[in-house]
């Protein structure tokens, strides 16, 4: 059995001497991307007053995202919407592709969780400086005093790190769990295993977009005026 | 352990442009949509709202309708009842009238009955009394009654005046009696009449039994009436006028 922290190229695209190699994760996620736009593409091309049965599930996905915004962090959900409607979308398909036999999710390699953590951490800094202005963003690091400038910096990075192993150790060892119990017995086994790994996907999913908005709001919050005098 | 930057680099733009083409393809329409809906169907609350609240300005206003229509039924029937009240009280009035009208008749009958039945008693009274009077006479004396009557047949023309004593003088005078007077009656008769009278008077006789008794004496202009049946036409009058008296009382 590979090692789940080795990953191996698919392919290699662009001269020898520059080869860019296309990881297994790269192409399950333009295939889940490819689904997810046509997908959203056609849903969306006839939408009615009236809705069908899959705009009505559509419609209930942005009602459910637009609540948990609100619920979590009392802002209104338009500015965020797409961004961790996206996120958790991408991520509880990803862990749910390893129902598809010989497909590894993307999110069981580390690059996939660490390019997710780093978009985040990145957001995080973009929606905190468009809320309180570079200065408002900068000077949420001094609270509550100054003294905790360093911690809160450390604390902005591990915090988006965390969120990278958080994701990548959970679906990686229910990858790794279910490939040692497969190995040793492949038949029916591994279902409830399977079944446990879903609800580990749509949790971890459902985590990470819930601490994302959680991470931007306080961003957004502590960049705002009131909380200079604070 | 192995960590692939290319890899990584490849996630990230890949999901950052799955955020944007969702946002363009699914979570941008799908939310217009719902705000759509939802402003529609605020829309038709807000009709709603509005049709209940013309519903409701209808309700009063037929509310109000149906007040006026109370007021204006008990308006009616106030009306109504006065006008039957006057229609009674003219009936009563009419029926009163009437009533007084045939009461009044009744009584003018019954007056004009009385009236008759008076009359006619009276008569029967008087034929009574002329056939008792008669009886009676027929018992009297008769020269007896006759001087008695001719002295005051006498006393009578001397009641008159002069005037009227010497306009009878020379006037041709029918003296009635009730029984027939012989030629020695009729010239003591002439004799007393002509002593009263002062001037001889020129008689002539006639009998009457309708006198009972008595001498009456009859001239063209004059008449001194002086017999029972005189009396009793007197007392008859009398008996009359006394009824009438009693009647207006």
């Amino acid at each position: 059995m590979d090692s789940p922290l080795e990953t191996f190229p698919l392919f290699m695209v662009g001269p020898e001497s520059f080869a860019v190699p296309i990881m297994a994760s790269v192409v399950v996620t333009w295939a889940i991307m490819a689904m997810l736009v046509l997908g959203a593409a056609l849903l969306t091309r006839r939408l009615t007053m009236v809705p069908s049965r899959a705009q009505a599930t559509a419609e209930l996905l942005v009602g459910t995202v637009d609540q948990q915004i609100r619920d979590v962090t009392g802002a209104a959900p338009a500015p965020y919407r797409a961004f961790v409607g996206t996120l958790f979308m991408f991520i509880l398909i990803a862990n749910w592709s390893s129902l598809i036999p010989g497909v590894t999710p993307p999110t069981a390699t580390m690059e996939t969780p660490a390019a997710l953590a780093a978009i985040v951490f990145l957001s995080i800094i973009f929606f905190g400086i468009r809320g309180g202005g570079v200065g408002g963003f900068l000077r949420g690091f001094a609270l509550p005093n100054p003294v905790m400038i360093p911690l809160n910096m450390l604390e902005s990075i591990t915090r988006s790190f965390s969120m990278f192993v958080r994701l990548f150790g959970n679906v990686m060892s229910g990858v790794f769990v279910i490939a040692i119990v497969g190995s040793l017995a492949a038949l029916l086994v591994p279902i409830p295993l399977m079944v446990l790994d879903l609800l580990t996907g749509a949790v971890q999913a459902y985590i990470f977009a819930v601490l994302s908005m959680v991470f931007i709001t306080s961003a957004v919050e502590k960049g705002k005026p009131h909380n200079k005098e604070s | 352990m192995t960590f692939d930057y290319w890899t990584l680099g490849f996630q990230a733009v890949n999901v950052l442009v799955l955020i944007w083409l969702l946002h363009r393809f699914f979570w941008k329409p799908v939310a217009a949509m719902i705000a759509a809906r939802q402003a529609t169907v605020a829309t038709l609350l807000d009709e709603a709202k509005a049709k209940q609240a013309e519903a409701e300005a209808e309700l009063d206003k037929i509310a109000a309708t149906r007040a006026g229509l109370a007021t204006e039924r008990d308006a009616m029937l106030a009306t109504a009842r006065k006008d039957a009240e006057a229609a009674r009280e003219t009936l009563l009035a009419e029926a009163r009238a009437e009533a007084e009208a045939l009461y009044a008749t009744a009584k003018a009958a019954r007056v004009r009955a009385a009236e008759t039945l008076k009359t006619n008693a009276m008569d029967e009274a008087q034929g009574l009394a002329l056939t008792i009077a008669g009886q009676l006479a027929a018992r009297l004396d008769g020269p007896a009654t006759d001087a008695a009557f001719l002295r005051w047949l006498v006393e009578g023309l001397a009641a008159l005046s002069d005037t009227e004593r010497t306009a009878l003088a020379g006037v041709e005078l029918e003296l009635v009696s009730a029984a027939d007077q012989d030629s020695p009656v009729q010239d003591r008769i002439a004799a007393a009449i002509t002593n009263a009278l002062g001037t001889p008077a020129k008689l002539t006789f006639r009998t009457e039994p309708a006198l009972i008794a008595g001498h009456e004496l009859h001239a063209p202009h004059f008449s001194l009436r002086n017999s029972w049946r005189a009396d009793l036409d007197r007392i008859a009058a009398a008996l009359g006028e006394k009824g009438d008296l009693s009647d207006a009382a």
